[in-house]
């Protein structure tokens, strides 16, 4: 392996591959990142393997135990739940990540790896999915873990009165079966290629067979519940008995929220705070200058749009919106709203991070006249048109309509930039008005997203653009186990959206948290801030 | 004077009965409910319906008046809608660390208010005066969060002296305790004893241009004595009405202060409870801080009579 390495070397010149390891090491780029980069330098895949092995985790193997663990994220609130079903906020979901296991856990490359489930395999036509689970797991009352724990646990989610935030993806689900006490089978609906990322969601997470007193948490999690106060706090206690070799290396976790950005900066400046998830690209710089402090950002699928509702004026016309997508200032909206914390969108949802992302479809630039032009067409030239924004709609959404508003008069469209209140925003205004800001989180597939928030008859379908060759796309894309045919396919489904969507989408931006220079092995997974919760199962402290 | 004090009980009572009118109907005309919080972006007309019928949201308004206020008269807050527990329980933790802030608050900043104020009284139009004055308007000027900040960076960030965030843990010491919650009574007494300090001022100022007061300058009464033994008396009513709404204020209005500092008073819950639109929790809540408010103004004004001679020796 060494050699190899030493040959890649010679080829490129050592200074890129030393500066990309660096950034890698230091937790800068992610592993896909590192990858693509060594790629682009001409580097073959095997040997961009072996220069993997020197990664973060094997050069700093000597993780220590012990020591106790302050983080924060930024809200919380009386409806904080152990119950995963109604998981639906960073701050449980990494409640999720302490005290419970799923199947599979998703990493930082958004693949499926395998937690509770050792291994899996589907038929040809991804339909019948087999589990094979591990053995010798206990949960924290002492019970064994067995096939019955999985069936109940996803079961749970048909139950209408479980008000599960999981329903939807397990409306899939036909029917799961305990083969025997270490085997699980699922028959779908209709195939799907990604259903063990599906498992892997924090709302799937396993609870044992029956189990219905959320009060405390009773999982497989390499933490178990000492104190749970909804809106206040919880601390985690290590689990001796988890499975995962000599993991977790935390004694104590205290996990908790303080809402205020200044306030929080200030927790992690002051020591109170080790990790703190959500820095905010405007806050960053303060703590890239701190001492005793690393920030660390993710680059990832979320992202801040403009909609423009498709079935009532002025967003029926495609004129219009492809003039509103032409107003984009993509580069700026990415170095002066984000302070280059995040790259350009291309009027769809799938972010440059997703393995499916199509690189084929030019990025549409800032074109004053071609928006015109199509304005023109749209036949609204001096005409006026409003856009709803609240505080509460997105990051920086707001700032974004205004540059919507300067760059509009400028082609002779008067718009108006209307700030509604973050209260009720999502109830009243979003979906309600023509033409309103919305910001999304990251969701681990591309079919997940597509399917949430394009699919005609998608509830979140926030724009109601209807198209029978996308709807049929998602199917073709979920039958297809091929990865190759399934770019092709999710390809065809970013044009689509690309030319005739309703939402113009400048800009996917990065995860920017902070944590303490002692905190060693911590992973990037670009699905929420604080490697979406996942960081109580990797970490160790650097006395 | 018995029967003046009864009438202000009497009328305390009605104000909080018509309080608990107000915020009943202005938790209704809020948009959007809680089963569509519950139920997220996703609710279709069909399950809303369902949980709105589980959570009798569709009995009409006056019926669930009717029942919350039977609730709240027998002691029975009810359930919280967002989190499916009582809400007695959820709001009696944060009710005791939002009384514990206000209590050491109330502590620190009212005898120094008032001393400040008293000072400044005694030493009316000299430098002391004039300090106290400038100190006291600039404290009340400058809004809360920002003072909060500043003490933050300060004594927080650069010191290193007091941790950020004001967060009670464990119980462990009383001075480990003070050492947590410095900063966030540090911010709010400031306003508070800025305005005591103003109002005490004021008020025995106000006293001293009375002719008995002239009457003991004249007789030879020294300026420290005639502050503190004749005109003070005096003005003790203005100051308790002051002090209570001082009192009252620390309890209801610390928003900012517990957001800044994550502390989990009794504010933070309400202004939570009401993005969730819980509305049983954020009427408990309001209930408690109008209630709290009514009460601390009612035994101001029973002191003030009580204090009073005129009033006191009627009837």
């Amino acid at each position: 392996m060494k050699s190899t390495n030493k040959t890649a070397r010679q080829l490129i010149g050592e200074r890129d591959v030393d500066c990309l390891r660096r950034l890698y090491q230091g937790g800068r780029l992610t592993r896909r990142e590192f990858v693509s980069s060594l790629l682009n330098l001409g580097i073959g895949a095997a040997t961009a393997g072996g220069i993997l092995a020197i990664s973060p985790t094997t050069e700093a193997a000597t993780p220590k135990h012990g020591g106790r663990v302050r983080a924060a994220t930024g809200t919380h609130g009386p409806d904080d739940t152990l119950d995963p079903a109604k998981f639906k906020s960073s701050v449980d979901y990494c409640r999720g990540e302490q005290f419970y296991n799923g199947l599979t856990r998703i990493n930082g490359d958004l693949r499926a790896e395998g937690e509770l489930a050792e291994s899996w395999d589907a038929d040809p036509t991804a339909r019948e999915w087999t589990f094979r689970l591990r053995k010798g797991v206990e949960f924290h009352n002492g019970k064994s873990f067995e096939a019955e724990d999985v069936v109940y646990s996803i079961r749970r989610h048909f139950d209408p009165s479980v008000t599960s935030g999981a329903k939807v993806l397990v409306d899939q689900i036909d029917e799961v079966t305990a083969e025997n006490k270490h085997t699980v089978r699922f028959s779908l609906k209709s195939p799907n290629a990604d259903f063990p990322i599906l498992l892997g969601l924090h709302n799937m997470k396993v609870l044992p067979a029956g189990w219905t007193d959320f009060s405390a948490a009773v999982g497989t999690g390499p933490f178990t519940v000492k104190e749970f106060k909804p809106g206040v706090r919880s601390v985690g206690q290590r689990f001796p008995n988890y499975w995962d070799g000599d993991k977790p290396y935390l004694d104590e976790i205290e996990w908790f929220a303080i809402s205020d950005e200044v306030a929080r900066i200030n927790a992690l400046l002051a020591g109170d705070v080790q990790l703190l998830g959500g820095v905010g690209a405007q806050a960053a710089p303060a703590v890239e200058r701190a001492t005793g402090v690393e920030l660390v950002t993710t680059p990832s699928g979320q992202f801040i749009e403009m909609v423009m509702m498709c079935d009532r004026p002025p967003g029926e016309d495609n004129e219009f919106r492809l003039a509103m997508k032409y107003l984009m200032q993509r580069e700026d909206v990415v170095q002066r709203l984000f302070q280059g914390r995040g790259r350009v969108g291309n009027d769809h949802p799938i972010a440059p991070s997703d393995p499916f992302y199509c690189d084929d479809i030019p990025i549409r630039s800032f074109d004053p006249e071609r928006a015109g032009f199509h304005l023109k067409r749209a036949g609204m030239e001096g005409g006026s048109v409003e856009i709803f924004t609240a505080p509460g709609a997105g990051r920086s959404a707001t700032e974004l309509a205004l540059m919507v508003r300067q760059e509009g008069r400028k082609i002779g469209l008067n718009v108006e930039v209307k700030r509604v209140p973050s209260d009720g925003y999502w109830s009243t205004t979003w979906m309600h008005k023509p033409i309103f800001m919305a910001g999304w989180n990251p969701r681990p597939t591309a079919d997940i997203m597509l399917t949430l928030g394009y699919k005609s008859d998608a509830p979140w379908n926030e724009s109601h653009w209807q198209n029978e060759r996308f709807d049929e796309l998602l199917e073709l894309g979920r039958a297809e186990l091929d990865t190759a045919k399934r770019r092709e396919i999710y390809c065809e489904a970013q044009r689509l959206i690309h030319e005739t969507g309703g939402a113009a989408l400048p800009v996917f931006f990065d995860y920017v948290d902070g944590i303490s220079n002692k905190v060693k092995g911590f992973q990037k997974i670009p699905l929420g801030p604080l490697a979406a919760g996942q960081w109580p199962k990797h970490i160790w402290l650097e006395s | 004077m018995l029967p003046l004090i009864l009438r202000r009980l009497g009328l305390g009572v009605l104000t909080l009965w018509l309080v608990s009118v107000l915020i009943f109907a202005g938790t209704e005309i809020l948009p959007g409910d809680v089963a569509q919080t519950i139920l997220g972006r996703t609710a279709t007309p069909e399950s809303l319906a369902a949980l709105r019928d589980q959570l009798s949201l569709n009995e009409p308004a006056i019926y669930r008046y009717g029942n919350w206020l039977g609730g709240i008269l027998s002691g029975d807050l009810g359930v919280s809608l967002s989190s499916n527990t009582s809400i007695a329980g959820i709001i009696s933790d944060r009710f005791t660390n939002t009384l514990l802030l206000a209590s050491l608050t109330a502590l620190f900043g009212i005898p120094v208010g008032f001393a400040l104020g008293m000072l400044a009284a005694v030493y009316a139009n000299t430098r002391i005066d004039r300090f106290i004055t400038v100190f006291s308007l600039c404290t009340i000027s400058v809004p809360e969060f920002f003072m909060a900040s500043a003490f933050v960076l300060i004594f927080a960030v650069y010191l290193g002296l007091v941790p950020a965030v004001a967060y009670i843990t464990e119980f462990e010491s009383i001075s480990q305790l003070l050492r947590s919650l410095a900063i966030p009574i540090l911010t709010l007494s400031f306003g508070v004893l800025a305005y005591m300090a103003r109002m005490t001022r004021a008020a025995v100022l106000n006293v001293m241009r009375s002719p008995y007061i002239e009457m003991a300058i004249l007789s030879g009464v020294p300026r420290g004595r005639l502050v503190v033994r004749h005109a003070l008396p005096n003005a003790l009513g203005p100051i308790v009405n002051v002090t209570a709404l001082s009192l009252a204020h620390l309890i209801s209005g610390t928003v900012v202060v517990e957001v800044m500092f994550a502390y989990p008073g009794l504010a933070k819950l309400t202004v939570d409870a009401v993005s969730l639109r819980d509305m049983p929790l954020v009427q408990a809540c309001a209930m408690i801080f109008s209630a709290a408010y009514i009460l601390l103004l009612m035994l101001a004004d029973i002191l003030a009579i009580m204090a009073n001679p005129r009033i006191r020796h009627a009837s």
